[in-house]
């Protein structure tokens, strides 16, 4: 996509959440909004470390539930204003994430899933067992103050608020990783994942490149965490464990890697499903993981590249390009 | 020595208690072609590993432009101006041909990589297959690609891997040909390793013959044709 | 002391027979098993419906076998027919399997706990150098004993032992070799999650069933089976054995630290020797 067209796609998505946020008045349904799209947000770090490094993490959660207690811990000991903290969740999440991930990307295949694994269930064990600060097994709730980036609190937390946040966010972390990823970092670290010795052959110094792939991951990851803690005002120890890691994972195969929305994609048919199903919702893990299993073993590309065959099967459909 | 574009020194590979490469001593002029030949396990790829810092060298030295290499890795190498192909092909399965040859080019320092890149594809007859994912070419074209690769940029030494291998007659005349133009510029110097004679003795200027992995004979393809001990120990009597 | 000792044998011996199926999954098709913890639960649960209607024993020899019949179908229409795709893939097939398996077992048994009677001709306790020990625990340590030193011998000395190896080694030169990697697949497959079921059955008595259960242990059979050196049996017993130790004394002595540990060392294994895992088949 040219940037132009990148452009414009944005504006419309912009404009589209202003609409959905404004037009939408049952509660209930802009809260599963909100949910659905902090959750897109996290699977898109998720699916940005599949996509670009061709790595699966089973512990993403790790800087999910991370930046929520930072968040959390920050303002109940007073030390900065709230949007500092929030700030410093994410960062310090990405530049923990780039320290670890200088040694941890060197593992190769099915090994760094395990290792991302443990790493996050220690977290969680941590977490729920000590008590003081992190609040033990319980979580603790989030003392945001009044006023947050100049707005009262209290509006923002209002649901078409909260949804248009999200939404924003969403939108604009996508629009960051499309020019990120379209120039020379894109080709760079695509090459170091399709054939990491040849990379290094034409010249590539491929460990930065990828550390730096899994930072980002973990900075939108956290950037998802920090979001969920104004929505709910808790963290719990249950957003740091590998189950929560495992659904945005299935989240990002069920929608796809091939363009960038997939995960988020992924994500929208989690939660609107999920609500479609009503009574049935009981069961909708075990539904998820049938759709998992089908989209793996039948369509690959997930849903996304499902959709984006049927445009291109169409007679207004464009040459095939892989990409945004 | 400082004349030479590529040198080696006494260079020997052994691991594993098996000495792959003994004693090699090779040289390279500007926009010269060196054919290393001899038969298989005699040491040809091993010594195409040494000299980009695949492979760990037991002794010896090599040179690229009078500098030692030896404490630098395969990217450092690569960004002093030495590519090399692959024997077995080693592509970017997932990206579109010519984004990998653009990539390399950049990475090589062009001023313009989309330009050269369209330059190598046009060379390789890859040019209309410019957005097609590389795991989609046939074997043919991959192994084109790899030369692609390995082409973009300009290096000023080429490492040439049995590059012939999986071409069509007419595509291994082409590339010949095309490796000749490059040389005559005095753009490109090129190690060649291959299997086939005519080609080898049709374009090298000069040749290299290994037999366990040490040279045996080296010198000009007719010198190296009338050599006693290359024709008993590998070309027999067909040369 | 000497109880935490036994208690420690007793987890490990379960770790043992649980965790020999997923080392022997892995060696043969390169799969880690997400849903082994989920075929352990459902091996009990089925032993639970079964003693409901015959007895302790009946269980203990049908869920297995019910439970190796389902491993060989996993294998014909799962593994077998997602062997050229990625590893990737297939474990995630293997994470969409444990969700439907917990459903399953929520469905149909419920969400509250449920036990199952320790058999009657076990339901004594035996003096152990001064300290009471329940009888249907010795036998516990007495069955993974049987187990770690049966997988052993026939991995050792039987000519299906012997093409486990060689598969597990290079199955593309093995299945040159004629032998029937297919069947031989299903087989190893069925077996292991035979010996998950089995492990299931057996702990059920003294652990109540839940459907957390597979959660409980999913994490400490990667441990094992990473820290004792992917699809190493030795290893894997190993490696169970010093978990449980760990876990039985770790838990009174040094709680926060005993926990901690084996994720320490699993971290340790994989960064230093990831080998084992790295997909030696591409």
């Amino acid at each position: 996509m040219n940037l132009p067209r990148l452009l414009l796609s944005t504006t419309v998505a912009l404009a589209l959440g202003v609409a959905v946020a404004l037009g939408v008045h049952s509660a209930t349904l802009l809260s599963l909004l909100t949910q659905a799209a902090i959750h897109a947000i996290f699977a898109l770090g998720v699916g940005l470390l599949l996509r670009q490094n061709g790595m699966v993490s089973f512990g993403h959660a790790l800087f999910f539930g991370a930046a929520g207690y930072v968040v959390a811990i920050l303002l109940r000991v007073k030390a900065v204003p709230a949007e500092t903290a929030m700030l410093l969740a994410v960062l310090g999440s990405t530049a923990f994430a780039f320290l670890i991930g200088l040694v941890i990307v060197r593992v190769p295949g099915i090994a760094f899933g395990m290792l991302t694994l443990a790493i996050g269930q220690m977290a969680y064990l941590g977490a729920s067992r000590s008590r003081g600060l992190t609040g033990g097994a319980d979580g603790i709730s989030v003392e945001w103050p009044s006023a947050l980036f100049g707005m009262p609190t209290a509006t923002l937390l209002q649901p078409w608020a909260m949804l248009l946040l999200a939404w924003s966010v969403l939108v604009l972390v996508l629009l960051m990783l499309a020019l990120l990823l379209r120039g020379h970092f894109g080709a760079l670290t695509e090459a170091t994942r399709d054939n990491e010795e040849r990379a290094r052959f034409i010249g590539i110094r491929t460990l930065l490149p990828r550390a730096t792939v899994y930072a980002l991951s973990a900075g939108i990851t956290s950037l998802a965490g920090v979001l969920a803690a104004l929505n709910t005002g808790f963290v719990s120890p249950e957003s740091l464990h590998w189950s929560l890691s495992g659904v945005a994972l299935m989240m990002v195969v069920v929608g796809g890697t091939r363009v960038l929305w997939g995960p988020a994609l992924g994500a929208a048919v989690y939660f609107l499903a999920k609500d479609l199903l009503g009574d049935h919702a009981q069961h909708w893990m075990a539904i998820f993981g049938v759709a998992l299993i089908v989209v793996i073993v039948f369509a690959p590309t997930g849903l996304s590249g499902l959709l984006l065959r049927l445009v291109r099967a169409s007679p207004g459909g464009a040459a095939p390009r892989p990409g945004v | 020595m400082s004349d030479y574009v590529l040198q080696t020194e006494d260079v020997a590979v052994h691991y594993g208690g098996v000495r792959a490469v003994d004693g090699v001593e090779i040289t390279l002029q500007r926009g010269q072609i060196r054919g290393l030949i001899g038969p298989n396990g005699s040491g040809k790829s091993t010594v195409i590993d040494a000299i980009t810092g695949r492979r760990r060298l037991t002794r010896g030295k090599v040179l690229l432009r009078g500098e030692d290499v030896n404490a630098m890795g395969i990217v450092e190498r690569r960004r002093r101006g030495l590519s090399r192909s692959f024997q077995r092909t080693s592509i970017f399965g997932q990206m579109p041909v010519r984004k990998q040859v653009e990539l390399a080019s950049s990475m090589m320092g062009s001023a313009d990589p989309g330009a050269d890149a369209d330059e190598v594809l046009r060379e390789l007859s890859l040019d209309t297959r410019g957005a097609t994912i590389a795991a989609d070419l046939g074997y043919g074209e991959q192994r084109r690609l790899d030369l692609a690769i390995a082409l973009a940029g300009r290096p000023a030494v080429l490492l040439l891997d049995e590059p012939m291998a999986g071409l069509s007659m007419r595509e291994s005349l082409d590339l010949a040909r095309h490796l000749k133009a490059l040389t005559a510029r005095r753009e490109v110097s090129v190690l060649l390793v291959e299997h086939d004679m005519d080609v080898v003795f049709g374009i090298s200027d000069v040749v290299t013959v290994f037999e366990l992995g040490r040279v045996i004979a080296a010198g000009t393809p007719a010198e190296v044709r009338a050599n006693a001990r290359v024709r008993e120990a590998y070309l027999g009597s067909a040369a | 002391m000497l109880i935490h000792l036994f208690n420690g044998l007793v987890h490990g011996t379960l770790l043992i027979v649980m965790c020999s199926g997923l080392a022997l999954i892995y060696g043969l098709r390169r799969v880690v098993n997400f849903a082994h913890g989920s075929l352990y639960m459902l091996g009990a649960y089925l032993g639970y419906s079964i003693a409901l209607h015959s007895n302790f024993w009946v269980a203990l020899l049908v869920a297995p076998a019910l439970m190796a019949l389902l491993g060989a179908l996993l294998d014909r229409w799962g593994f077998r027919l997602l062997q050229d795709r990625d590893p990737l893939s297939v474990v995630l097939v293997t994470f969409g399997l444990l969700l439907v398996i917990e459903d399953f077992v929520q469905t149909v048994w419920g969400k509250s706990n449920l036990s199952i009677a320790t058999p009657a001709t076990l339901a004594f306790p035996v003096d152990l150098l001064g300290t009471q020990v329940p009888a249907y625990r010795l036998a516990v340590i007495a069955l993974g004993a049987a187990v770690a030193l049966g997988l052993t011998l026939w991995l050792r000395f039987s000519r299906a032992g012997l093409y486990v190896r060689a598969a597990s080694t290079d199955p593309v030169t093995t299945a040159m070799q004629g032998v029937n990697t297919d069947a031989l697949s299903a087989f190893v497959v069925g077996l292991g999650t035979a010996l998950a079921g089995l492990a299931g059955v057996v702990a059920a008595p003294f652990l109540s069933l839940s459907p957390s259960m597979s959660s409980d242990v999913i994490i400490d059979s990667f441990i094992v089976v990473v820290v004792g050196g992917l699809g190493s049996l030795a290893g894997a017993f190993v490696a169970a054995m010093l978990l449980g130790l760990l876990q039985a004394f770790g838990a009174v002595w040094l709680p926060e630290a005993s926990v901690l540990l084996p994720f320490m060392l699993m971290v340790g294994v994989l960064l230093w020797k990831p080998e084992g895992f790295a997909g030696s088949r591409t």
